[in-house]
This record gives structure tokens, sequence and C-alpha cells, in this order.
């Protein structure tokens, strides 16, 4: 008598079934009932085998639609040769402890190398003619929702423009590269912000807080760092990516899943962001260098716009900002 | 119809509470082990770990002396699911870069609803079964579009009057379109509990609403004591709390009420729908899933998980799957031996990979 596997057999698409036993002889599955009366006999490659899981009992069908169910996993194995490859992986603690630092090390690289590469990339490759398109379609947008025509005089807009030429000529693309856009905006404050093709927008409030021409030259070199390193692009990419990435990982739509990555998301968003400041940070004081000006001048100028927004404290540390502290970047201005 | 199954002889009907057999533990290996391939794999084994997964959390379901099967096709799966990723990537770049296309998507994806609802509740049914017998789903597209589409709808133009009315039309679409060995579900609710159930919930944000504005007068009347005027407490406020500490608080208030809300209609509706379910006029079911339980288990599992970094989630999942399948019961006699299949083919996974991408919620 070959080793023989107990179980149920279920009768072809049906929902009855009996106590049975089944045995592999001559390549051939055969089931009979418990008094040894023939219930099905088949060739064994035509017997579809559920591979193991867990502690879980497994399901044999057969083509007709009859099934054999058994918790003999260990006979299911040896009879069949099925390859209980997954389930010996699935079954140790200490590859489950592999498996973590695995998932760890490669969510770190991912997260510090594989998003900002695959971003940066993109955005190197992405056409000229996209980033206008897109730079058109977020002024106009912005143009309607937080920005009003700017109340600067002529004179005040061609002062700004030749302080902004100066700075464009040390930059990559030259004078004609660049342009300066002069807008109202209250409900954002002093601020100014580079636009993916080239525009640099500053905004009204900006200019009380500005003693000195240097000052204002810091920001311009800083706005058009981001513009040569295409921060603006990588930007968008990050956003498509980021949560793209996390679906993977976490392979789950439920309202579990969404909101538990929703932290994350925001989380390493703003920390890709606050490392693009550094780096313009870091531009910005080789350019004023080259110019010949200090850039203590952008510290000076960045505390006040603080002070403007924040009070007489500080903003406070922010995890969740785009921007590294104030007082930090500050310090590093200073540094140089 | 069968006459066997339809006029029954009077057996004594008997009720089987459903049981889960799964552990977290056991669970956790089976995850990380799937998940860590996953990643080796760049993603192609995904679909792979999703139906060890499913087939997981299926087979430790048990009525009585059997369990569920699933048996969905890995590579059925993984073809929708790269289907599903393509649009989403043309979906997220069209988004910076061509908006009218954004309009085109949307537009494609509105019409696309009722098909994607159907495909996914269709290949989910196709590939459960119990007792060797196959679940179906066979809604139409006329009643999805008016389930999924024309009653929501309505419920903008009712200023959200008629909501109730709207997750009811879903739960029934999704319900009586299910059958089993050629069976029908049937489910009709009552709107009354139903207007009841968005009520609770309305009576739970105010409730939120009222204890916040207690504990603000309460840190007023605290510094009224100490003789303290209005403006210098706000000033002490804004000294001490700082715009990323109180975004910080928002967005903790705003996911907890938020879960809150959701998980009390969401317990609330299932309880409903399964007290109301039958199949074919014989088996009834019945549900006792408590709504702040289920609140306690999914703030506790966003909790855990934040905190571990992730890794609690599978026993996240076995704990609430386990709570819901334990609080679910059938009633009925002995006749399922008379159930038969009449289905073998299966089909593709487009629909239900693109409606889980899209996050389309096909669920009760």
């Amino acid at each position: 008598m070959p080793p023989t596997i107990q179980g149920r057999y279920f009768f072809p698409l049906s929902a009855r079934f009996v106590e049975a036993a089944a045995a592999v002889q001559d390549g051939t599955f055969k089931v009979t009932d418990t008094t040894g009366v023939p219930l099905a006999s088949l060739p064994l490659p035509s017997v579809r085998v559920s591979s193991r899981l867990g502690a879980m009992r497994r399901r044999l069908e057969f083509p007709d639609g009859a099934s054999f169910e058994t918790t003999d996993n260990d006979a299911v194995d040896s009879l069949m040769r099925g390859s209980g490859l997954l389930h010996r992986l699935e079954k140790s603690w200490r590859l489950a402890l592999t498996s973590i630092l695995c998932v760890g090390a490669a969510t770190a690289l991912f997260v510090l190398y594989g998003i900002p590469a695959s971003a940066g990339w993109l955005a190197r490759h992405t056409s000229q003619s996209w980033a206008r398109y897109t730079e058109d379609q977020t002024l106009e947008a912005l143009d309607k929702v937080a920005l009003h025509p700017s109340k600067l005089t002529a004179r005040q807009q061609q002062h700004y423009r030749r302080v902004f030429a100066g700075v464009a000529a040390q930059a990559p693309r030259g004078v004609g590269g660049y342009h300066l856009l002069f807008r109202n905006a209250p409900a954002i404050g002093p601020n100014a912000f580079a636009l993916p093709d080239g525009s640099v927008i500053m905004t009204d409030q900006i200019l009380p807080l500005i003693k000195r021409d240097e000052e204002i030259q810091g920001v311009f070199a800083h706005e058009l760092s981001h513009v040569d390193r295409a921060h603006g692009l990588q930007r968008i990419y990050q956003a498509a990516l980021v949560p793209a990435a996390i679906a993977f990982v976490t392979g789950d739509a439920s309202q579990l899943g969404h909101f538990a990555s929703i932290l994350p998301g925001i989380l390493l968003q703003s920390a890709y962001s606050r490392e693009f400041e550094q780096q313009a940070d870091d531009d910005a004081v080789q350019t004023l260098r080259r110019m010949g000006k200090s850039p203590a001048a952008l510290a000076d100028l960045l505390e006040r716009m603080e002070r403007k927004v924040c009070g007489p404290k500080e903003c406070g540390p922010n995890w969740l900002g785009s921007h590294p502290a104030t007082a930090l970047r500050a310090k590093r201005l200073r540094q140089f | 119809m069968d006459k066997a199954l339809d006029v029954a002889p009077q057996a004594p009907a008997i009720r089987h509470q459903f049981r889960f057999e799964g552990s977290g533990g056991e669970y956790f290996k089976i995850w990380i082990v799937n998940l860590a391939l996953s990643i080796v794999t760049l993603g192609i084994f995904s679909a792979w770990a999703k139906v060890r997964s499913k087939r997981y959390f299926y087979g430790n379901t048990y009525i009585g002396d059997h369990a569920f099967d699933y048996h969905g096709s890995p590579l059925r799966i993984l073809v929708g699911r790269l289907i599903a990723a393509g649009i989403l990537l043309l979906y997220g770049l069209s988004a910076a870069f061509l908006k009218w296309f954004v309009v085109v998507i949307g537009i494609a994806l509105f019409f696309a609803t009722p098909w994607l609802v159907n495909a996914s509740l269709r290949f989910n049914a196709r590939n459960s079964s119990y007792r060797n017998i196959r679940f179906n789903f066979d809604g139409s597209y006329a009643e999805a579009f008016g389930a999924y589409i024309l009653w929501p709808l309505l419920a903008v133009v009712t200023l959200s009057t008629t909501i109730p009315l709207a997750r009811r039309a879903r739960v029934q679409y999704n319900i009586n379109n299910h059958s089993f060995g050629g069976r029908y579900f049937d489910a009709q609710l009552p709107g009354r509990s139903m207007y009841l159930i968005y009520l609770g919930a309305i009576g739970l944000l105010a409730g939120f609403a009222a204890a916040m504005g207690f504990l603000v007068l309460i840190a007023y009347l605290l510094a009224v004591a100490r003789d303290a005027s209005l403006a210098s407490v706000l000033a002490l406020l804004a000294e001490q709390v700082n715009h990323s500490v109180l975004s910080a608080i928002f967005l903790v208030v705003y996911v907890t009420v938020f879960l809150c809300m959701t998980t009390f209609i969401q317990a609330k509706v299932l309880n409903l729908a399964l007290n109301h379910t039958s199949l074919s006029a014989r088996y009834k079911f019945d549900a006792t899933i408590s709504a702040a339980k289920m609140i306690d288990l999914v703030l506790g599992n966003l909790f855990l998980m934040l905190v571990t970094l992730g890794l609690f989630y599978p026993w996240a999942r076995v704990r609430t799957v386990e709570y819901l399948v334990e609080n679910i019961a059938v009633t009925g006699g002995d006749g399922i031996e008379e159930f038969t299949s009449d289905l073998v083919s299966g089909q593709g996974a487009v629909g239900e990979e693109v409606a889980n991408f899209f996050d389309v919620d096909v669920g009760l």
C-alpha cells in the first residue's frame, strides 16, 4: 500500500462531501472513500494543488470541479513533490527578521537615493516646452487665487529688474534666461518664489523689509538656483513618486493603509523640500561671492521676513515645514 | 430553482458563529517575507503576495467545520496592476503637465466607475468559494451606474440629505447581486435605520465639538481665576504654541474625528446590512459588531503602526478581521449540501486593480 492522505472529497461542483483517502499510484491520483470504494482517479498532472500557506488546510482541485481537502500538509508535499519553498521561507522567524532588515534597508535606500535620483533624472529630461507649459498653468492658477497686480511704481520695478539682471548675468542661462515678475500677495506675505521655466515672482510685501540691494540679490540668487536645478519639476515628480511608492510597499488601498501613509508622505515631501532650500542657499552664497557681495545680507533679510510673519519670537521647530528653520539657515549663511 | 432547497424540510435551524483561526505572528512572517520578495523583484512578486495574503484570511475564516477559499490568479492580478499603475502614472504626470488630459481621464473614470466596480466585485466573488462552491456577482452596468453615480449625485443636489439612501443603494446593490451556488443573497434595509445611523454620526461630531469647546472654556476659566486677562492668555498661547505644533494638533484631531465618524458609520451599516441579509430565504445572517470597539481597534491600530514604523500592520489586520468575523453568524438548516456550483471560469483582474489603485470604494 502506498502512503495515503486522509481528507474530504467534495463531489464535482457540489458542497456535498465524504470522508476519503487519497494516494498516488503509477502517476495516477486516486481517491477512495473510507470503505475503499473509488471516488476519483485521474492523472497526477491534472490535479491543481494550492500552495502551502501557514497551518491552513490544502485544497487539491480536479478538472471536473471536484476537490479533495486535507489538513495533512506534509503528506501532500511528499506525495505531490510540490515546492514548499515559499512556505519554508515564511515559516522561519530568523528569515522574517532578515526580511525586516531588507525591507528597512530598501526603504531607506529608496528614500535617500531612489526618489531624489529618479525625480532629478526625470526633471533633467523634461523638455523646456513642458516646463514653460507647466509654468504658465501654475502662474494662471496662482493669479486667480493668491496673486494680484503689483502696486509697485514703474521706477521701483525698473530698479529691481536691473538688480535681478545683475544676478542673472552670473547664472548659467544668462540675463535672457530668467524673468522677474511683480505681484501683490497679501495672503502670502513677504516672499519670493521660482517657477519651473525661469520666472521669479517677488511679492510687494517683501519691499518694506529690504534695507540694501545686497539683500534682495541674495534672494534672487537663491531663487535662480531653484530654477537651474529644476527643483520645481523635481517636486512635481516627487509628489507623484512618493504616494506610488507608499501604495506599492503597503500594497493596501484600505482606509487604515491610506491614513497610515499620509503622515510619512508629508514628512518625506517636506524633508526633500528642506534639502532643496539648503542647496539653493549654498548656491546663492557662491553667486554672491562671485559678485563680491556678502551672504550675511541674505541672512539679515531672512530674519526680518521671519519676524514679520511670526512676531518677535522665531517660528519654532518645523518638522512639517518646507524650509529649514530660519535661525539655522542664517547661521549657515553667515558661516561662509 | 431546486425543490429540495426551497421547499425545505423542517430541519432545526442552527446558528453558526463565524470563526477566525489566523494569528498575527503567523501572518507577520508571511507578510514580511512576501514584502521583501516584492521589493527584490521590483514589484513583480507583489501580485503573488496579494494572493497569499487573501488566501490566508479566507482560509482561516470558518463557518462550522469549513473554511473559505480564495482562488485569484496572481498573473491576472499582475496584468491588472501594471495597467492600473500605468494609468495612475499618466494621471499623476498629466496633473502637472497637461491639465486638459486630467479632465479626459476624469471623464473616462467617471463612466468607467460602474464597470470597474462590477469587474472588481465579480473577480473577487468568482475567486471566492466555500465548501467547493464559488460565489458569483452579476450586477449590470446600468444598476451600478445608479448605485455609484446617480445616487451620490442626487445626494449632492439634495445638499447631503439623501446620503443615507445613497449608501443604502450601494449596500443593496452589492449584496443583492451576489450569489452562492446559483442562489442570491437578499438584503432590504429600512431607510429609517439608515438615517438614524447618520444622525448618530452627527451626534458624535457634535460631541467632539462640545468636548473641545469645554476644554477651551476650562482653560479660560482657569486663566480668569488666576486673574489674567483674555488678551494675556492668548498672548501666552501664541508664545507657547507655534505653527508646527498647532498644525500637528490639527492633523491629529482631524484624523481622529474623521476615523471615528467613518468607522462608526461603517460598523453600524455593516450590522444593519447583515441583520437584514438572507440567502435563498433559508439562511439568515446576523451581526453584533460594536462601533465603539471598532473605533478603539482602528485608532489603536493606527497609533501602533505609526509607533512601530508599520511593522504592527499584520497584527492590526488580523485583530480587525478577527473581531469582525467573530461577530457575524448565520442561522439555517443543514440544506447547504444541496448547493451546487455552476461556474468554473475565471476572468481578468484589470477592473479590480484599477479600482484599487484609484481607491474606488467598492465595499459596503
